[in-house]
């Protein structure tokens, strides 16, 4: 339960984020629906995360999707004939800026699908993704009401897996576009890819020069949380291109997303950088003001503390952007704080 | 005798232990040269585990207090804050000011949670009164039932639409000590003072009411009255305990029922054992809460529920509780 609601949150409360508008435009609807003009022969067949290959008949152009996925997919043309979001899609930041016009909406709260509506689009294809831990594709997960869950006897579900990367959704979005007939090379997702090359270089290059370490938190009344990047995809990804995010030695074992610090450990770690959790960011820095060990760690000291875009990300133009702003932020860290 | 002496032990436990190994030496020295620019191991020392002794010791004093006043009030003995709708009440006023008007932080649950639990309390009391014999203990029960389930729906009414609300009231709900400094200690530290001393001073009253309505109105004692005093004072005491930590069930129940054990029925002793094991209780559990929870901590409403409910349940199997 408690997997289930960090997992549902994560998702849906990244509201601080909306400075990070998606520049994924408006194609004036000449887009023809579901980018149906190059729909390609049958059969169709798609790997999805799970392992399992899907096959049908014809190629699908009815697509309902997860919200992050149908912000991936029109990135591509492809547009689906109904979303389902875990938050109002005004809030959803993998929404901002997307055009959903003439898209039917069947939710707007995590784990409740109006499936009556959805069974009136006649679709043949719904688009999620895959968690592995969960074994389920989001908005279908076990905690998920059985009503909402019905969503899955209307047609195939797929998507690409939740894994060690950002990347893993972005790439597995752009495969299925292109297997559902969408013009990859000549789309708004092209653009957005090469964008976010840029910025993935911009970062690597910045991190090059310093030494930064990191430690992704979320601050509480009681506990310090402390995340664990082996279950944050994108504190992987920054590790890689040359933020050191710090792994905490002792995650809770019933739920190893975080290592719980009671404020008297505050200063465990000492990283040069404090990264934010983007859902709780406003919230967080009055938190820790009233913390009198918070400063104990010396990068709150030093002031030295930036958002985290933490368990949202899925396409490449919103990870180009936050890439982007955590270059800008990362700008004038001191990296000789930590230890 | 013994059981005050410990409670000395126990605060001077509360203070050297923690999820932090701080050296006895440092703990002592933490006292010696306390600014505010000191050491890491001093400002644990003193700013975060002083205040919540302090606190776990009043609100323990104040839970135990309360669940014996409401237990005799009632003459119930399952009786205790949470079904007098203090719990509903509070949590009520705490998730409303998160959803309707967009308040957060600590200090605010706490404000809104005191108001919450006061009103529920008169609420109960008002509706528990109606009709023509006044505030019987059945009829105050039922409405703390009533009051408690309806505030219970709406309160989850709006958590339901609201998941930020949500992340927010989860982390009160649960009933912690830990990260309650001074402003909060010191803002409801004199309501609980003032309820401590008056609930000790119920004794007699309550010893009255112990007899039956008929024999306390012989004996001169008005019922309205002491009710409507005896419930203000529970109102108080559970109202400030709830707004500081959150609610914390278990003790108001239990602790009465120890307390009759050892020292039987009379309220006027009754009383003070219930406040000095109540503060036991609940620090010793805080502590243990501590201790065992590695580099976090275990809320101290986790550890009340783990090792409270089957203590509890020893008790009533295997040692002859005094009826009430």
């Amino acid at each position: 339960m408690r997997l289930r609601l960090a997992l549902a949150t994560a998702a849906s409360l990244a509201l601080a984020l909306s400075a990070c508008s998606s520049d994924v435009a408006d194609d004036d609807g000449a887009e023809p629906a579901s980018g149906a003009s190059a729909t390609p022969e049958g059969p169709w067949t798609f790997t999805d995360g799970s392992g399992e290959v899907v096959e049908l008949a014809e190629v699908p152009t009815r697509i309902i999707a997860h919200a992050p996925a149908a912000a991936a997919l029109i990135s591509y043309g492809i547009r689906p004939v109904g979303i389902y979001g875990d938050e109002s899609v005004d809030t959803d930041p993998n929404l901002d800026g997307v055009d959903l016009t003439g898209i039917e909406i069947l939710g707007e709260e995590w784990g409740s699908i109006d499936v009556a509506k959805a069974s009136t689009l006649d679709a043949d294809l719904i688009v999620a993704d895959w968690w592995p831990a969960e074994k389920a594709h989001s908005g279908l997960e076990n905690s998920v009401k059985a009503k909402s869950k019905k969503l899955a006897e209307l047609a195939p579900v797929v998507g690409p897996s939740q894994g060690g990367s950002i990347l893993n959704l972005a790439e597995g979005y752009e495969d299925l576009a292109e297997s559902l007939g969408a013009d990859v090379e000549n789309s708004q997702g092209a653009e957005d890819k090469a964008a976010f090359e840029k910025a993935r270089d911009a970062f690597a290059a910045a991190m090059a020069d310093k030494d930064l370490t990191a430690l992704a938190v979320s601050p509480t009344a009681d506990l310090l949380y402390a995340a664990n990047p082996e279950f944050a995809p994108e504190l992987l990804d920054f590790t890689e291109w040359g933020l050191q995010v710090v792994t905490p030695d002792a995650p809770d074992p019933d739920f190893p997303y975080w290592e719980n610090l009671s404020w008297e450990n505050a200063d465990k770690y000492q990283p040069d950088v404090l990264l934010i959790d983007s859902r709780s960011f406003e919230e967080a820095k009055k938190t820790v003001a009233a913390q009198p060990t918070w400063t104990s760690i010396r990068a709150a000291e030093a002031g030295q503390l930036i958002e985290w875009p933490a368990f949202w990300l899925h396409t490449y133009a919103d990870y180009a952007d936050a890439l982007t702003k955590l270059t800008a932020d990362l700008a004038d860290v001191d990296d000789t704080i930590g230890d | 005798m013994l059981l005050a002496g410990l409670v000395p032990v126990l605060a001077f436990l509360s203070v050297t232990q923690g999820s932090r190994d701080i050296a006895l030496r440092d703990v002592l020295d933490a006292f010696g040269h306390f600014t505010q620019s000191s050491s890491v191991d001093d400002t644990v020392t003193v700013r975060l585990r002083v205040p919540r002794t302090i606190l776990g010791l009043l609100v323990g004093a104040a839970l135990g207090l309360a669940g014996t006043l409401l237990q005799g009030l009632t003459r119930n003995a399952l009786a205790d804050p949470g079904i007098m709708g203090v719990n509903a009440g509070a949590a009520f006023a705490v998730v409303g000011s998160i959803t309707l008007l967009g308040v957060s932080g600590l200090a605010f649950h706490v404000a809104a949670a005191f108001v919450g639990a006061l009103a529920a309390t008169a609420l109960v009391y008002t509706v528990g009164s109606l009709g023509r014999d006044g505030a019987t203990p059945v009829k105050m029960a039922l409405a703390g039932a009533a009051i408690t389930a309806g505030l219970t729906a709406v309160t989850t009414g709006l958590l339901l639409t609201d998941l930020a609300a949500q992340q927010q009231y989860r982390f009160w709900q649960v009933g912690s000590l830990a990260g309650r400094y001074a402003p909060i200690v010191t803002g409801v530290a004199p309501f609980l003072l003032v309820g401590l001393v008056l609930a000790l001073l119920c004794g007699r009253w309550l010893n009255a009411l112990a007899l039956g309505d008929d024999a306390a109105r012989g004996l001169g004692v008005s019922l309205t009255r002491t009710r409507v005093a005896t419930f203000l004072v529970v109102g108080l005491l559970c109202g400030a305990a709830t707004a500081a930590c959150g609610p914390i069930v278990f003790v108001g129940l239990v602790v009465p029922h120890v307390a009759r054990f050892l020292c039987g029925p009379d309220y006027r002793w009754l009383l003070p054992y219930a406040l000095v094991l109540g503060a036991l209780l609940l620090l010793g559990a805080d502590i243990l809460g501590r201790v065992l929870g590695g580099t976090g901590e275990l809320q101290v409403g986790v550890v009340l529920g783990i090792l409270g409910a089957p203590f509890f349940v020893l008790l009533v199997r295997y040692a002859r509780l005094a009826e009430l």
